[in-house]
Parts: structure tokens; sequence; C-alpha cells
């Protein structure tokens, strides 16, 4: 708790210095956070682009709104609420747009964003090696039919390990709506992986 | 609520929440009854857990190059921004920070003591003395800052304050005082912003040996991308020389930019040719290209980098 208390002061010390103006406290405040927030955007969006466009524009806007920050919420809420209300816009647009194929074009030829993420060590058993292959392509089809609400909650549990309680204070809702929305988030993965379970 | 009685559907509906520890204590000791005395659904339950840990499979984790280039994009906006930002609202800023309704005007303390200057010269031309009660309108307030402050014995507080005053230079970049506060400027650390505009000035006298050696300096040291750009930009005229080769050379091999890579690789090999006499002069940076396709993880650059090698008929190998 101390070493907690200990680097919220540091924080607070280094907010105030950009709030002043000191662009290496600046500095310092994006490399405490900008690995998750890419992390965040990228496995949202499931493209480097779209995740460097969050990125940029996410900061940008920290940086722009600085001197507005009035510590009413923790820093990391106030940027986990700019960057997921980036990732819902692009979300909901790709969804209206009904595109995005993962196959993208490289200089090594095409190229399968997902197939960027190595498959589950599986240590030789066929068996096993045939259950996570298609339970990963049935987990990709699944998240991406979740809405986009839905899909940010269940990110924002599963992979980034916030408590509801604080999921609700980033997308702006309570604690209940959260949970109704993971609620129904797990029912539908439970729904199209149920021969797995 | 607690003692109403769960069936195997209506739990495993709850099984997700349960796991992520989201369920209410009501809700967790029904789900924990019924398992009691379940062995299928406990058994659908380790099930549920094996598949929740799969998910983190497909979890993707950005390459750290990815991070390093957000980053350096990030650098080179910001300093874009506050540039923009003092060019464009200086006038709204300078107000804001005169009335105190900026809390963000650190950084424009500078800019807004300029300013003071500059009006205190232009209304003193044409207001006459005295037309505003006394001020002098030339007179530019120190910014201060605070360093000590002890409580004296009378009950009064003594401050000890540091005091930077402003002060307006020019000349022409043949002036020496003018050329050693440029050359200092484009070596300040804390100001990306500053040091892009300072190397663009030098860049306009980079046929001096002094200010190639700062373009040098900055083009292998600065952080920021925008400024080693800037930096290789002025000295582009210069890629014949060997000390500005051998700057690009170690771009070629160290630079986390593509960019500056790709440059890089340009003006190297520009008017290099298999039949060029410079063709042995250049074996250090035929060596460093073909050192370059090993480790260079970006297509575009590793492209570039294989048709500059097959143009003058080189091997896009080591050995």
């Amino acid at each position: 708790l101390a070493q907690k208390t200990g680097g919220q002061l540091e924080e607070t010390a280094l907010i105030r210095a950009a709030q002043g103006g000191d662009s290496a406290a600046f500095e310092q405040l994006v490399r405490a956070y900008d690995q998750s927030v890419l992390r965040l955007a990228m496995n949202l969006l499931r493209s480097p682009e779209d995740a460097q466009d969050v990125y940029q524009e996410a900061f940008l806007r920290v940086y722009k709104n600085l001197d507005k920050f009035r510590f009413d919420c923790s820093f990391h809420t106030w940027l986990y609420r700019i960057v997921t209300n980036l990732c819902l816009d692009h979300m909901r647009k790709r969804k209206v747009r009904k595109e995005e194929p993962t196959i993208v074009a490289t200089a090594e030829g095409p190229l399968d964003r997902m197939d960027a993420v190595p498959e589950e060590r599986v240590d030789g058993d066929p068996q096993r090696y045939l259950f996570s292959g298609e339970l990963r392509k049935r987990v990709k089809e699944v998240l991406a039919e979740l809405t986009p609400r839905e899909r940010m909650v269940f990110e924002l549990r599963h992979y980034q390990g916030l408590r509801l309680r604080r999921i609700g204070e980033v997308l702006g809702t309570t604690e209940e709506a959260a949970k109704n929305c993971l609620f129904r988030a797990t029912q539908k993965m439970r729904a199209a992986l149920g021969d797995f379970i | 609520m607690s003692g109403e009685l769960m069936n195997c559907a209506a739990v495993k509906d709850f099984f997700a929440l349960y796991l992520y520890g989201e369920l209410s204590f009501d809700e967790e000791e029904r789900v924990e009854s019924h398992l009691d005395g379940c062995v299928s659904c406990r058994k659908a339950l380790e099930r549920q857990r094996e598949v929740q840990a799969a998910l983190d499979n497909i979890a993707i984790e950005p390459s750290p190059a990815l991070l390093r280039s957000c980053r350096e994009e990030l650098h080179m906006r910001l300093a874009e921004e506050s540039q923009t930002a003092a060019r464009l609202g200086w006038w709204e800023r300078f107000t804001d920070m005169l009335t105190g309704r900026s809390s963000h005007a650190g950084w424009l303390k500078p800019a807004g003591a300029l300013t003071l200057v500059a009006l205190g010269f232009g209304v003193a031309r044409f207001v006459p003395p005295g037309a505003f009660g006394g001020v002098e309108m030339g007179m530019v307030e120190p910014a201060s800052r605070v360093r000590y402050v002890e409580p004296a014995s009378d009950g009064k507080v003594q401050i000890v304050l540091d005091e930077t005053r402003q002060r307006i230079v020019s000349g022409g970049l043949n002036d020496q005082k003018i050329r050693v506060l440029l050359l200092s400027a484009a070596k300040d650390p804390s100001d990306p912003g500053l040091r892009a505009e300072t190397v663009e000035i030098l860049n306009g006298s980079a046929q001096s040996s002094d200010v190639r050696d700062a373009l040098t300096f900055a083009l292998l040291h600065d952080q920021n991308a925008g400024v080693r750009l800037k930096a290789m930009e002025g000295l582009k005229p210069f890629a014949q020389q060997t000390e500005v080769r051998a700057a690009m050379t170690q771009v070629l091999l160290t630079d986390s930019n593509p960019g500056l890579r790709t440059q890089a690789i340009d003006l190297l090999t520009k008017g290099l040719n298999q039949d060029s006499p410079s063709m042995s002069y250049d074996r250090q940076v035929i060596g460093a290209m073909q050192e370059l396709m090993q480790r260079e993880n970006n297509a575009y650059v590793r492209q570039r980098c294989k048709t500059a090698l097959e143009a003058v008929k080189a091997s896009t190998e080591t050995y």
C-alpha cells in the first residue's frame, strides 16, 4: 500500500509538472501507460494501423486537455475513458462498414493479422492441436459478433483485468450495467463455444 | 434469494462471472450450493475454466517495433502541435496568460515575454509617453521561481527567488554570438520544437564545419526523429564528405526510424554504380548495407537496401 501511495504521489507530481509545461514529465506519463494503451487498442481493433491511430489521437487529446484534468478520478481512468471512446468509435464505424478483412497485403505476400498471434503450444498432441485451432477460430468469430460495448467490457475484464467497478467508471456507467454487459458477452461466448464446455 | 435453488442451466449461466469473481455474495453462495451437490456441473465448471484460460492465447502483444514507431510519431506530432499552437494561437494564449485564464501556460512564458517586448517597442513608437499612466511598456518582468521560503522572526516571510529575465538579440548567421547561441539551442534537451527550428536555420549555413558538426551531432544523437530528419536534410548536399558518410552509415545501422534509414540508403548510394571510381571507396557502405540486410525488420527498408545493392551488382548477403 505504501508503495502504491508513493507511486500515486509520484504520478500526481508528474501530472502537475506536465500541466505546468514540463515536456519530460509528460513523456514519462506517456511511457507509464502507452504500452497498455497500445495493447488495448490492438486487441480490440485487431489492426496495427488502427491501434496506432488510436494511440496517437489518445495521447494528443491528453496533451491538449491535461490542464482540464482536475484529479476527480485517477489519471488511469481518465486516460482509459479517452482510449475506450476512441476504440468504440472505430468499432462502431467498422460495424457500419461491415468490412475490415483481417487479410492484409504485405511485402511477403498476403498475411492474416490474426495469425500474427502465436498458436498455443500443444507439445505435439494432435488432438489438442485440433481442439486449440478450432477453439481459436470459434473465439475469433464470436468476438467479432459481440456488440462494441460487449466487446469492450469483455476486453477490459478478461484481458486487461479491470474490475467491473473500474470498468463502469471508465465507460461512464454503473457497475451493474457493466456486469449485465459482461453477462451478455459471456452468454454469447458460451452459446458459440458450447461444444467445448 | 440465497435459499432459492438453482438448476444446472441457470448455474452454468453464472460460471463466467463466477470465475471472474464478479458475482454478488448471494449469487456466489447459490452457485456454490449447487456445485456442492452436482458432479456434472463441477466438471462443466472445470471445462469452462479451461476455455477461459484458452482465450488468453488469442491476446496480441504489440511488437516493440510498433511501440517504438508510435512513440516516435507522437514525439513529432507533439513538437508540431506546440509549434502550431505557438504560431497560430499566440494572441489568445497571450491574453489568457495575462489574465491568468490558462493553467497550462508554463511553456508559453518565454513566448509571452518576448511578445511583451515586441509590443513594448511597437507601442512606444506610436503612443506618447505617459499615455499608459506611467506604466513602462518596454520593461519585461523577469520570470520568477520561488527557491526558498523562510518565516522571519518579525512575522514576515522571506522568499528567495530565482529570476530569469528575457532578452532579445538579433543578428545574421555569420555573427559569432548568434552562431554560438544557435549551436547551443540545437542541443537544448528540454525542447524538441526549439531544436527543430534551430536545426532548420542552421541548415542554411551547413558549408561551415562547426555547423556541420552540430548537424551531425543532431543526426546521430537527437532523441527526436523529426529533428534528426531536419539535420539529415541539411547534410544532404555534403553526402560525399567522409565524415558525413560515416555518420549516415551509422544512421543506416543504428537509427530506430525506418524513414531515416531509407534516406541514408538513398544518399549513400546516390551516383554509385558498378563502374564508379568511388566503388572501392564505398566498400564500407556496401558492407554496412549487407549487414543491414541481415538485421532489418522493416520490409520496405530491406527492399530499398536490396535494390541498392543489386544496382551495384553487390551480393545481398554477407560471407
